[in-house]
């Protein structure tokens, strides 16, 4: 079974992203299994990050019954029951059954007021996969934008929450940001307040995670007006490609962020000066061989030489971000070939 | 225990045909039980004397399925017919397909699926599998296709032969195309018609029943014509229909026709 990174289920995918919303709580309109295997999903995620805390899911928790005569009357109650809790914000997310028959989620949540009840349609079954749900529920939650002034700062747009180094990506993005004297106006969504998110329109760019956020990219720009950069930056030339895109964004003098970024990189290369001369090649996480350019690009840098007999150096699968990202991918292969 | 299906269009008298072959088939003597298998509930209604009765899927609604038993949902009705609804959800919500599964399951629970003779009364179209059900492995081996000689109920007839052949494809399946009835609308030529349809998709007419002022009698005073007025001509053609199905050894897999077949099939005997 090919089982790319994106796939999988719909739910997981919003969930990634309404989990990370300070004081929501999610609910997941189906049978009570799509919600369990997501609530030990994210909880196992939870305690692998030392977070105490429980993911806050509920269930409609369907039986047939429910099916035959409509999950409507369920999913109503367990609104009612999630307001109780006092939410910042109630995310309803379908499932693959209540699509199926028809289930009016979007009118539903439309019946309450006062907190946010936010409908996000996640019926897996219609074609889409983890990413689907992410987008799906980033385009969704977009919704609860304030208007307001455009102000010098970015936003950064659909993060990848499950990743093992989100935090990593995250700081090393900041740290180039603080670089160039931009400071970051949201995360849009990634450990965000309801606050967090109202300000999503006024920051006058939008950095993706990757290209897989493309669409996202398009409908904020398209609703708020907000140009977009394509991805975190990857790969020591793409790092400083990323700084002179920010600067033409800003029409900012990027020039001296550039050099010292280019030192940096420069003094971490002589760091692995033991690796130079040793003889790689490169492998994906499935143990395929890949000739990825960034790879090339490092090798050259650092003075491996790749060679089909080399020692396979495995590319790990999100490419670490930025400068950072290389010296901790460097270290990694540092050891592999015992350097 | 001969189990048969009654197919056709919505509005077309499957009920109406039902109901009157389920009460001739009494008043020989046998053992029968019909089963309405549609939301609209009426299927038995001429048989209970005009009283809708409580449909299986409004017993799992108010009580859950653990609590029903099978004198909850099985009514005598005239000549002891067996009387069961399925029912379904209020219109416009969840899945009245998935209901029809659940209520055969029920049934299947609780024994109540015994007779000489089940006569299955289904929805018009077969709009999903759940509808299909009373064609699957164990229920009804026998199909009745009843239409007029309309263009649109042939459509249907002929969509329905569809469900049919893909079925009966099946290795263990024994549902076949038992025959056509047709309940004529009084459109000229309307018995050569659906008798030239029935053997183009390899069938045959089992039976024409002509249009009469006194099945509008009957239902109005709640009764089947074979129970309102038993010597009536109409009543003796629900009859002869009776003897008929119960000594049928048609079993055909349908060959449905292409639309344009099927359209200059009825233009060719438009008046």
């Amino acid at each position: 079974m090919n089982t790319p990174r994106d796939s999988g289920c719909t739910l997981t995918g919003a969930l990634s992203v309404t989990t990370e919303i300070d004081g929501s709580v999610t609910i997941v309109h189906g049978p009570g299994g799509c919600a369990h295997h997501n609530f030990s999903l994210f909880h196992t995620l939870c305690i692998g990050r030392d977070d105490p805390r429980l993911p806050r899911l509920l269930s409609t928790d369907l039986a047939e019954k429910d099916i035959i005569f409509g999950g409507e009357d369920a999913l109503d109650a367990a609104i009612r029951k999630a307001i109780e809790k006092n939410p910042s914000i109630v995310c309803v997310l379908s499932t693959c059954v209540t699509g199926a028959i028809g289930d009016d989620v979007d009118a539903i949540c439309r019946g309450f007021h006062g907190i946010p009840v936010i409908s996000i349609p996640t019926a897996g079954f219609l074609g889409g996969g983890f990413r689907d749900g992410h987008i799906q529920a980033l385009i969704s939650l977009s919704s609860l934008a304030e208007c307001g002034e455009k102000t010098l700062s970015v936003n950064l747009v659909g993060e990848k929450t499950l990743e093992f180094e989100r935090d990593e990506h995250f700081n090393e993005v900041k740290r180039l940001l603080f670089g160039i004297g931009i400071p970051i106006c949201t995360r849009f969504i990634c450990r965000s307040s309801m606050e967090d998110i109202s300000r999503l329109s006024r920051g006058s760019c939008n950095i993706l995670r990757d290209s897989s956020m493309c669409e996202v990219g398009n409908y904020l720009k398209g609703k708020f007006g907000t140009p977009f950069i394509g991805s975190f930056p990857v790969g020591p030339g793409g790092t400083i490609r990323f700084l002179e895109e920010l600067g033409a964004v800003f029409s900012l003098d990027v020039s001296g962020a550039v050099a010292a970024e280019e030192a940096r990189q420069e003094r971490m290369f002589e760091e692995f000066h033991a690796l130079k001369g040793k003889k790689v090649q490169f492998r994906d996480s499935l143990g395929n061989m890949t000739d990825s350019e960034v790879c090339s690009e490092i090798a050259e840098s650092v003075g491996m030489d790749v060679h089909p007999a080399g020692q396979p150096l495995t590319v790990p699968d999100p490419f670490p971000v930025g400068t950072e990202g290389v010296r901790r991918l460097l270290r990694q292969w540092r050891r592999a070939c015992r350097a | 225990m001969k189990q048969i299906a009654l197919y056709g269009k919505g509005g077309i008298g499957k009920s109406t045909t039902a109901a009157n072959l389920s009460a001739a088939l009494a008043s020989q003597g046998l053992n029968v039980m019909q089963i309405g298998c549609d939301p609209k509930r009426d299927s038995t209604r001429m048989l209970m004397q005009g009283r809708l009765i409580p449909t299986v899927m409004d017993l799992v609604r108010e009580r859950g399925d653990a609590e029903i038993s099978r004198e909850d949902i099985v009514y005598n009705g005239f000549m002891g017919v067996r009387c069961v609804e399925a029912g379904g959800p209020e219109p416009g919500v969840g899945c009245a397909g998935r209901g029809i599964i659940a209520t055969f399951q029920i049934l299947e629970r609780l024994g109540a699926l015994h007779a000489d003779v089940v006569v299955y009364d289904v929805l018009g179209d077969v709009v999903c599998g759940g509808f299909a059900m009373p064609m699957r492995e164990g229920y009804a081996e026998e199909v009745y296709l009843v239409t007029s000689g309309e263009l649109m109920s042939l459509y249907a007839a002929n969509n329905i032969c569809k469900a049919i052949s893909r079925l009966s494809s099946r290795s263990r399946s024994t549902c076949r195309l038992a025959g056509v009835i047709c309940n004529a609308k009084n459109i000229p030529h309307e018995e050569e018609l659906v008798a030239e349809f029935a053997e183009r998709i390899g069938s045959f007419l089992i039976q024409y029943i002509p249009r009469d002022q006194v099945v509008q009698q009957a239902e109005l005073n709640k009764k089947t014509v074979v129970e309102f007025v038993p010597p009536s001509r109409q009543a003796s053609i629900y009859r002869e229909l009776a003897s008929r199905v119960l000594e049928n050894r048609r079993m055909d897999i349908p060959a449905p026709l292409d639309i344009e077949d099927l359209e200059r099939l009825a233009y060719e005997y438009s008046p």
